[in-house]
């Protein structure tokens, strides 16, 4: 009986070692090791936040009047298998200071490109809804310490689901785009449970529909995003109700320009968030930069507004940012930002005004 | 004397640095008409084949090789600090694959040899009648 269970295991492991051997296996991945601090800052007081720099809502990096190294320093690893003939299986793990570096899989997905032009993925992604949201755990592909936080506020930000994506020439433009479907249930969601209702909250985003269309063409770029979902939540235990309902629908749209010209560039994002119960959530962002060798300063403003029937007092904040990059090296860059923050509501208060200063340094490998 | 040979060389290096051009090339039997955009295009992942159809297998050297950093300042106008950037937001979402990185120039001539599918580029001084070259940067 034993022997057949070693030669079971053994016809196993020889079987997965051919497999693997079929695979090419690549590790890539990225890093940023970050620290700031809140030079000063109201907090919240009716709500019992000290003076706080909230940097990244899902995630809840937070920064106080200390310097602080957890906020937004992570770490994350790409496996990609290539099994050939268009066959990919990918997956990222990620090690956030805010989790003290324990590793989430944050992606895991197959890939299959059925010709150059057509790819279909199924898995777990991140939810494509503002320009950066993506790429948000990858600092190194962008300018500033962070995307703006003020716009990347939304607690859902994976998905399980399939994703097609279709490529093509139109004349001297490149069409990207993709429309993906799927849920999220988060058992335990961080920004809501920990930062706002301060118990135990389940967020389910379902019947999650989507696509993307970015158009770009040597110095211009242009991507309009559209997305629906339906939203039930779970606080302490407890269906939440909206309007005798236990569930509320959702539509984000939004649009993103970047301009690039020679050593000037200017990115800017304007979205909505159309939710039932909550009005139009309004998210907008600037930022004008200019490269000189190896130094790029530059300045933000971002801003998030709650608008909408019987909507008095919502949410409204906005960070005016400064910041440089400096690529010190082929796949490293160091970054300091200032950040500005202005929080003007009072019901829906989240950190109070706050000034910050961050700096860190981002890799690839 | 050896000073003297130490001299000849450097200054033959230097000269062949400061005159070579990077050739972008192709198999000799990829008969596609490959202009300055088009290579662009396929460096930045936004074309994935050739118009014949089939999928571009690309090649580049390492950052570290000064051709590779002209290539991209000259074909791609991106230095490669945002050549890595950029490409880190496509390899990191799943939007593309980078080129496969060879270490010399005589290995991306034999990878392209091989393969009508292939494109790379390699300092023109090292270019041979194998492979065709498509334009000079």
């Amino acid at each position: 009986m034993k022997f057949i269970s070693f030669i079971k295991l053994a016809a196993a492991t020889s079987c997965l070692i051919s497999m693997l051997s079929l695979a090419e296996i690549n590790l890539s991945g990225f890093a940023s090791i970050n620290a700031g601090k809140v030079l000063s800052g109201t907090g919240v007081e009716h709500y019992g936040v000290p003076p706080t720099f909230l940097a990244d809502y899902p995630i809840v990096s937070a920064y106080s009047e200390e310097w602080d190294m957890a906020p937004e320093s992570l770490f994350g690893l790409q496996i990609t298998a290539d099994l050939n003939d268009g066959l990919t299986a990918i997956a990222q793990l990620v090690g956030r200071g805010v989790d003290d570096y324990s590793p989430k899989f944050e992606w895991a997905y197959l890939s299959y490109d059925i010709n150059e032009n057509w790819t279909v993925q199924a898995g777990r992604k991140r939810l494509p809804l503002f320009y950066y949201s993506d790429f948000y755990d990858v600092g190194y592909a962008y300018v500033w310490m962070r995307a703006p936080a003020d716009n990347y506020t939304w607690q859902i930000f994976n998905y399980n689901g399939i994703n097609l994506m279709y490529n093509t020439d139109l004349g001297d433009w490149s069409l990207a785009t993709n429309l993906y479907a799927g849920k999220e249930e988060d058992k335990e969601n961080k920004l809501l449970g920990d930062f706002f209702f301060g118990d135990t909250t389940k967020e389910i985003w379902k019947d999650m529909m989507g696509g993307v269309m970015n158009l770009s063409k040597d110095w211009f770029e242009t991507r309009f995003t559209y997305m629906q979902y339906t939203n039930e939540r779970d606080i302490g235990g407890e269906q939440v109700m909206w309007g005798g309902k236990d569930s509320r629908d959702g539509k984000f749209f939004g649009a993103a320009f970047n301009v690039d010209f020679d050593n000037w560039f200017i990115l800017s994002e304007i979205n909505r968030l159309d939710l039932e119960f909550d009005g139009n959530l309004d998210t907008n962002m600037i930022t004008f930069g200019y490269r000189i060798n190896n130094l790029t300063p530059f300045i933000v403003y971002s801003s998030m507004k709650q608008k909408g029937d019987g909507v008095i007092d919502g949410e409204n904040h906005n960070t005016t940012s400064v910041g440089l990059r400096w690529d010190f090296h082929d796949a490293a860059a160091f970054k300091i930002q200032y950040d500005d923050v202005k929080d003007n509501s009072h019901d829906f208060a989240v950190a109070g005004d706050s000034k910050s200063l961050s700096f860190g340094v981002d890799l690839v490998f | 004397m050896n000073a003297y040979k130490m001299l000849v060389i450097t200054m033959l290096v230097l000269s062949q640095s400061a005159f070579a051009e990077v050739a972008v090339i192709v198999n000799s039997a990829n008969n596609n008409n490959i202009d300055g955009k088009l290579v662009k295009k396929i460096y930045l992942g936004k074309t994935k084949a050739f118009s014949d159809g089939g999928k571009v297998k690309v090649y580049t050297l390492p950052s570290s090789q000064d051709d590779t950093e002209y290539f991209r300042k000259k074909a791609l106008k991106k230095s490669n600090s945002q050549f890595k950037s950029y490409w880190s937001k496509l390899a990191f979402t799943g939007k593309g694959t980078p080129a496969t990185e060879l270490d010399t120039a005589a290995e991306i001539i034999a990878a392209i040899k091989k393969d009508p599918k292939a494109i790379g580029f390699v300092n023109s001084n090292d270019v041979n009648d194998e492979v065709r070259v498509v334009l000079n940067y």
